[in-house]
């Protein structure tokens, strides 16, 4: 019993304190930490490819802008939409062009991989950027109505003009995402996947059909990623190529899970936080942020190919050695 | 039907250069085959062949009476087909516990589970235990592979090969690089684990040929040379001038 609360105190504290933030930070920063909540969501979903399975996608952004876009146009289009069918949408068309390419990618790997999703990407960038009686062309799509967050005949909050109620909604995405993933990673299917990334060839003399597996691992990632592009359509209130489509909106999950670290699952997380945090500091002195991450990013391959998460094991790992050679000093 | 793997008229070339000449080879149900020759007699190709790395430019392969010519590792496996590899493959980010506990999910059939947590899964556990004690792998059960010693990670590579309970299992050059006492305790584990199956066996070591096969086949140049027991293969005078030698043939006798 005390041992299942010593379990549940520290989520319990997180809780509560994510929790009071608006109260605390007040509403200016409800940007930054909504921002952080979406990224966070997408780049988790790059590492379930990246750090799971071993293939590196140069367009993850595709299926951030197919959810953005796919929320957006049901928003514009669809009058009274409730959130969570918005949301699906969402989901959905990030699943749709998933199981379109799939097929396609899945049965190659490394730099083929990672050069097509570049190619795809900027594809659909192009696309977007074209079909301006869909798209709306380099404008993109802008307010669309967006629906409160409610329990039909219980409560219901606006998330239109209310930031704080938007940071509530952004975070049980990020909490329900988040416990979704681990437990995929988690599954003996997950057991499958981190295999395909260790040894594909063994996987497949063991009995495993490897492209099946990367296939699925494949539209699960696009899934999440759709999540957040749906997530931020809404909150940002408008869908444009460059926001939702572009090349950096692809790197930025790569460079996220780099820093963090891609050998574990809350890495990416860490990586987004502090992606977040350097840019936030970085742009009261400069407007030149990716040349301050950049130079960090090259740092931290040089020095920290884990990443942050790495270092903290490392520290860790540091620290019980430390211990254990006074424990011995002191016998 | 005695013959769990047959190959007939089996023929495969690398873009024009040939490796197999009209190879038949036919591997009786519960014998150890060991398949020998010398460098580049096309041993691997063979298993390559057999297990669907490649696929044969001619010929057919036969499983337990099925044709199964071209068929993937993966389909060749969940039929009953173990391999093991001459360079080591295993998971090597994993511990020792999850490389043997996929080849038990996938005995199991548990492929596409996505709602339970494998952890919890205790029929799993335990029977990866079981192995592993059997394996004598249980001390480093929860080593990252990475960590294991040189015959250690040898065995579990053999281990990984029959840890999806397969009739037949290829081994290929399983004591390459180990030392006489792990390959005595290699010539260990495959005895014990390979109790009712079939076991067809690459090696270059004539001590461990020897003692583990009841047949062997010599392959010279990519085509079979000789076919019989132990005693007959030493005693041919082919293949004393192929492979084997006059001096070796005589200390082994």
């Amino acid at each position: 019993m005390i041992d299942k609360m010593k379990r549940w105190l520290p989520w319990a504290a997180l809780i509560i304190a994510l929790a009071f933030v608006p109260k605390i930070f007040g509403i200016y920063y409800m940007n930054f930490f909504i921002t952080f909540a979406v990224f966070a969501v997408f780049s988790v979903s790059l590492n379930l490819l990246l750090g799971y399975t071993g293939l590196l996608s140069f367009g993850h952004a595709m299926y951030f802008g197919a959810g953005g876009y796919g929320t957006a146009l049901a928003l514009k289009y669809i009058w009274n939409l409730p959130l969570l069918p918005a949301l699906s949408i969402g989901i959905l068309s990030a699943v749709l062009l998933a199981l379109i390419v799939c097929p396609l990618v899945v049965r190659v790997g490394g730099t083929a991989f990672a050069m097509m999703h570049m190619a795809f990407a900027q594809l659909l960038y192009v696309i977007a950027l074209k079909s301006r009686f869909i798209t709306g062309g380099e404008d993109g799509l802008a307010n669309f109505r967006i629906p409160p967050f409610s329990i039909p005949g219980v409560v219901s909050f606006p998330l239109e003009g209310a930031p704080a109620n938007f940071y509530y909604f952004a975070i049980i995405v990020l909490g329900a995402s988040l416990w979704l993933m681990w437990f995929f990673t988690k599954t003996p299917f997950g057991q499958i996947q981190v295999g395909i990334r260790d040894n594909a060839k063994r996987i497949d003399y063991l009995g495993f059909k490897v492209t099946h597996a990367k296939a699925v691992v494949y539209i699960v990632s696009a899934a999440f990623a759709g999540v957040a592009g749906s997530v931020y359509a809404m909150f940002q209130n408008v869908v444009a190529p460059d926001g939702y489509l572009g090349l950096l909106v692809s790197f930025t999950p790569i460079i996220n899970t780099m820093l963090g670290g891609i050998a574990s699952f809350f890495g990416p997380v860490w990586g987004t936080a502090i992606y977040a945090l350097i840019e936030e500091i970085i742009f009261r002195y400069t407007d030149r942020v990716e040349l301050v991450i950049g130079i960090i990013f090259v740092l931290v391959i040089m020095y920290a190919p884990l990443g942050f998460s790495g270092l903290m094991l490392k520290l860790k790992f540091k620290w019980m050695m430390f211990k254990n050679k006074r424990m011995r000093q002191a016998a | 039907m005695n013959n769990i793997l047959e190959t007939k008229k089996l023929y495969h070339d690398f873009d024009g250069l040939q490796v197999l000449f009209d190879v038949n080879l036919q591997i009786r149900k519960g014998e150890c085959h060991a398949v020998i020759g010398p460098n580049g007699a096309g041993k691997t190709t063979l298993f390559n062949v057999i297990t669907g790395t490649y696929k044969p430019s001619k010929g057919k392969v036969f499983f337990k009476g099925a044709d199964v010519t071209g068929k993937s590792p993966c389909d060749l496996c969940r039929m009953g087909i173990g391999r093991s590899f001459q360079i080591t493959t295993t998971f090597s980010r994993l511990t020792t516990f999850q490389n043997i506990r996929l080849g038990i999910l996938s005995k199991k059939g548990v492929r596409f589970n996505f709602f339970t947590r494998v952890d919890k899964m205790e029929d799993i556990t335990r029977e990866t235990d079981e192995l592993l004690r059997r394996i004598n792998l249980i001390g480093e059960r929860n080593f990252p592979v990475s960590a294991l010693s040189y015959g250690k990670h040898r065995a579990l590579e053999i281990s990984l090969a029959m840890s999806t309970d397969p009739d037949l299992v290829l081994l290929d050059e399983f004591a390459a690089g180990m030392s006489r006492d792990e390959t005595h305790n290699a010539v260990e584990l495959i005895k014990k684990m390979t109790q009712g199956k079939t076991v067809v066996l690459i090696e270059h070591d004539m001590d461990v040929v020897f003692s583990l096969a009841d047949r062997i086949t010599v392959l010279h140049r990519g085509q079979i040379l000789a076919v019989g027991t132990p005693q007959e293969i030493r005693q041919n005078q082919e293949v004393k001038d192929a492979y084997l030698g006059d001096l070796e043939v005589s200390a082994v006798c």
